[in-house]
């Protein structure tokens, strides 16, 4: 495209006072030859984007520049067209706002930005959106029958979408067809499960295909494109989906496990889950005689947050055992329930049932379980009471319960081992290393799919497959797959059907976005996509090992096989290439690479230290605009350059930052490990990781590692960025200044 | 402390039956809202919630013993706050009551303020600031009558001079007879009766 570039000075909002407009106008005109510039004191009122637009038509201005408000905002005002290319240089927040006006280096700041906006805009191209050759698919596939399942498959045909579930028992409804009843809202008595209708309204549903007793045995290609490989009671079937929802649920923490709380030993101990079948049945009775029930005690957190066993609350096993309550109770109004509880956890509104269970006289009792034995044919519990601080016992019991939790279909019961590469570190005789449980190898076989990086979803470290359970709750490791019910997290009914809804509409919304080469979260939109200059690779299959969604496989001689749809377009690829040969239309390392040279750097004697700062535009970057919307202050000589994700750090702009006497380059990401707010969930841990290898830089260059620092950034830290800055400034005066400056 | 007290629901049902807003305390759910508030927790053996778990749990003779179901001074700090909206002063007061009808007097001055304040409503309609006092006093015999009269004579001398007592008998209200036939009908109601 032949690029017609205007730049646009925004005066409005104390950029005016806080600036000399006329000399940043010569520096456009001059400087960086941009043939258009002009001011305006409301650029974003109607009068100023018509100034924009009248150049757009007569001039022909297709290269858009605008100095003002952040790129944060305003965006929708700015937008003329997927043909015009816009750059905001943040003139507002970040200057005007945060620092002295009509100051030497404030104007010194300005101008640096306004460099290293025309800079990225001369090396910005429109991107074209990635077209499959083949046709896409908008059909959902749906992994697991029961009450997510099910509700995923309705929804997706409510939405007028063709389902296509697969179930491995012989008949749908999951644990929800093994319930007597169940309690949702308004969570005041007993619901019937429904499940009969449920199913009938899957099975006859014209939309939805149902295939029972089977399995998934592949799944290749990517959104749009996904070609599954079913195993339908004996026959295969091959289907195209364009997105998936798994929803293969939960099973009961192994009771076995729990020989000290009588389970095993004595017959009439028995699981929630037992409990519930046998009251499905038609009768509560005691297994080991079949005679009448009038006494139980339900143990809550039957091994759940016990480190030893399930660390975790299940979040619903309270709920269950008063709904169990209610089961014995209903059966004989004589019997009396005691359940022995840690904490009583019933969410939300679901309290509700807690003071019903209480109102029907069922006895709390707070304490740990500490022996279950047997006397006269009758079990009885000891237990440390803690409000009452002794020692109680429970005698004449005819059943004990034990609310045992959910673990995720996912999870293994033994973690996996794979063969590893020679000498590696922790490798067994056999040369096996234990799978890591953030691995696609490390979940139990739902998907099967044909990706580098494993046959199914990485997980957390419990087992529920990773993602972020506040701002991204389906989004999983791989693009176009979706989790839902209790797989994800351990919820009751009502919130699965929440969830499985939610994660129906993302898989349908993951289509129709593919469809059109757009990225779906966090990126949604986005039109650009990597792109692998092949000649030049090396096979190093850097890219292949970090991409944290598993969107590039290997063909057979090893070469990187990019596949766009599964691409969230976070760059991390494009930093992890040694060869620098991934890049996107709008953003490359070289692109990064010409804004840091862009930045005037003055002469030691100047006394005037540069600073970049490399933003993650996904927390960081609002955190700092928010800095400066609150008016907080900090060194005008810092320079931050915006990046879609931090895991897009490639080591060449920290050396030639530093070769070109930048004194200091600070990194501003997000929070990693076990509560990551990473939206690309790696990058910034795999950013961290890239930086403890530039010490082989810093040493090469004979600078100090104090000069490149990494700082983890929260949306909700603004208000300790000016003392980060400040700190790190310091760092910079003890050091010194680069040496490397004015060479 | 090796000793195991067994559960035994039985007591729960007695208190439940007859216990003025006995029931109540099936809601609560031990959270200690009330023991925080009270401002005569210091004085307590056992603060209300355990009170209450102690009924559960069956210890009959510990809860109508305790100190702390006639210590309740009806300040209503627990019943405004706690989360479960129990009256918890109701059911302290329903509790000393039932413990009296069974004989146990674990705070005989408590117990016979009690008795004299309700008989004196009952008769006047109001209370007497001089002879509500000296009949409490005096029903510990005439040696402690004279005794707590001395030690409380300063305080009745200041109640004379900013005439929050006077000398004369205090008077019938008018239509007593109104108000005894709501009181006999209140105490009808009860499950433990007021005038215990
Ligand atoms: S829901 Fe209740 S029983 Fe279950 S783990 Fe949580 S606290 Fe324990
Ligand atoms: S690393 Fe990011 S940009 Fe690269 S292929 Fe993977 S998802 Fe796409
Ligand atoms: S990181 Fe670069 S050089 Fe290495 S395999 Fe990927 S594209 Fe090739
Ligand atoms: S405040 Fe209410 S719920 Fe809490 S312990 Fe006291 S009586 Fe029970």
């Amino acid at each position: 495209m032949d690029k017609k570039t205007a730049v646009y000075i925004c005066t409005g909002c104390g950029i005016g006072d806080a600036l000399d407009i006329d000399p940043i106008k010569e520096l456009a005109t001059d400087d960086l030859s941009v043939p258009l510039c002009k001011d305006h004191p409301f650029l974003c009122g109607e009068e100023g984007v018509d100034l924009i637009k009248k150049d757009i038509e007569e001039e022909g201005v297709n290269t858009i520049i605008i100095c003002g408000c952040s790129q944060r905002v305003n965006y929708d005002v700015f937008d003329f067209g997927p043909d015009k290319i816009v750059e905001r240089v943040n003139f507002r927040e970040q200057v005007a706002w945060s620092q002295a006006p009509k100051e030497e280096d404030t104007q010194m700041l300005a101008e640096d930005n306004l460099r290293m906006g025309c800079s990225k805009a001369n090396d910005t191209e429109l991107p074209e959106p990635y077209k499959a050759e083949e046709e896409y698919s908008k059909d959902i596939l749906v992994v697991g029958g029961g009450l997510a399942g099910m509700t995923a498959a309705l929804e997706t045909a409510k939405a007028g979408y063709q389902a296509i579930l697969v179930e491995k028992e012989d008949r749908l409804g999951g644990f929800l067809g093994k319930m007597k009843q169940r309690v949702t809202m308004p969570y005041k008595e007993l619901t019937d499960t429904n499940a009969e209708d449920l199913i009938k309204s899957v099975t006859e549903n014209p939309k939805i295909e149902v295939h029972i007793s089977s399995t998934v045995e592949k799944i290749a290609g990517g959104p749009g494109l996904f070609s599954v490989d079913i195993k339908s009671n004996g026959n295969a079937v091959s289907e195209r989906v364009g997105a998936v929802v798994q929803a293969t649920g939960w099973v009961p923490y192994d009771a076995n496990k729990l020989g000290h709380l009588g389970y095993g030993k004595f017959k009439d101990v028995v699981t929630n889950v037992e409990m519930e079948e046998m009251a499905a049945g038609g009768k509560i009775a005691r297994p080991s005689d079949g005679s009448d029930v009038k006494n139980v005690l339900f143990i809550q957190c039957a091994g759940s947050r016990d480190p030893d066993h399930l660390p975790y609350c299940s979040s619903v096993c309270c709920l269950v055992s008063m709904k169990q309550a209610t089961y014995v109770k209903e059966q004989n109004p004589e019997s009396v329930n005691y359940i022995l509880y840690k904490d009583v956890r019933t969410v939300g509104q679901s309290e509700d049932f807690y003071r019903k269970a209480q109102n029907d006289g069922n006895i709390f009792i707070r304490g740990a379980a500490t022996n279950v034995g047997e006397a006269g044919g009758r079990l009885f519990v000891e237990a440390d009471d803690e409000l009452l601080g002794e020692k109680v016992k429970i005698e004449d019991l005819d059943m004990v319960v034990l609310a045992v939790g959910m673990v995720p279909a996912t999870r293994p019961d033994e973690i996996p081992r794979i063969q590893a590469p020679p000498d590696t570190e922790g490798a067994d005789e056999e040369g096996k290393i234990e799978v890591a449980a953030d691995s696609g190898f490390f979940a139990n076989t739902a998907l099967n799919l044909e990706y580098r990086q494993g046959p199914e979803l990485p997980t957390l470290k419990y087992g529920f497959p990773d993602s972020h359970f506040i701002c991204f709750p389906y989004e999983t490791r791989r693009t176009g797959i979706y989790t839902a019910g209790c797989v994800r997290r351990p919820m009751e009914t009502a919130k699965v059907i929440d969830d499985a809804t939610g994660a129906a509409m993302k898989a349908i919304q993951c289509t129709e976005a593919t469809a059109i080469g757009m990225a779906v979260h966090p990126r949604a939109g986005d039109l650009s996509f990597p792109e692998f200059n092949m000649q030049r690779c090396t096979q190093c299959k850097r890219c292949t090992e970090e991409c944290p969604f598993g969107a590039i496989n290997e063909d057979k001689d090893g070469n990187p096989l990019p596949n766009p749809t599964r691409c969230r377009r976070c760059g991390v690829c494009m930093g992890a290439c040694p060869e620098r040969i991934i890049s996107f239309k709008n953003y490359s390392v070289g692109m990064i690479g010409r804004m840091i040279k862009a930045i005037n750097v003055p002469e030691e004697d100047e006394e005037k230290p540069r600073v970049i700062v490399l933003v993650c535009e996904n927390d960081a970057y609002p955190a700092v605009d928010m800095a400066g919307i609150k008016r907080l202050k900090w060194s005008p000589y810092v320079r931050f350059i915006p990046m879609r994700c931090l895991g897009g750090l490639n080591l060449v702009w920290i050396a030639d930052a530093l070769s070109g006497g930048i004194d200091g380059i600070l990194l501003f990401g997000c929070r990693h490990g076990d509560d990551y707010q990473c939206h690309f969930v790696k990058g910034s841990e795999l950013a961290e990781i890239r930086l403890s290898k530039v010490s082989e830089t810093l040493d090469r260059l004979a600078l100090e590692s104090s000069r490149v620092q990494f700082v983890e950034i929260g949306i909700t830290d603004y208000d300790k960025i000016p003392k980060i800055i400040d700190e790190f400034m310091e760092t910079i005066e003890e050091v010194g200044p680069n040496p490397y400056k004015g060479w | 402390m090796e000793k195991n007290v067994n559960y035994d629901p039985s007591f729960a049902q007695e208190v439940f039956e007859n216990v003025d807003a006995g029931e109540e305390i099936k809601m609560c759910m031990n959270c200690g809202v009330c023991a925080g508030s009270c401002p005569l927790r210091f004085n307590m053996d056992y603060p209300p919630r355990q009170i209450f778990q102690m009924i559960r749990l069956g210890k009959r003779e510990e809860v109508l013993n305790a100190k702390s179901i006639m210590l309740c001074t009806s300040c209503y700090t627990c019943k405004v706050r706690c989360p479960r909206s129990i009256p918890v002063i109701d059911v302290m007061h329903g509790l000393a009551h039932y413990a009296i009808k069974q004989g146990i007097l674990t705070r005989r001055d408590t117990a016979n303020f009690g008795r004299e304040f309700w008989n004196q409503v009952y008769r006047l309609g109001r209370i007497d600031e001089k002879d509500l006092p000296r009949r409490v006093f005096f029903a510990a015999g005439f040696i402690e009558g004279i005794k707590s009269t001395l030690k409380y004579l300063d305080m009745g001398l200041k109640l004379l001079l900013h005439r929050r007592m006077k000398l004369l008998p205090e008077r019938k209200i008018k239509g007593i007879q109104s108000l005894r036939k709501m009181l006999d009908k209140a105490e009808k109601m009860g499950k433990g009766g007021a005038a215990a």
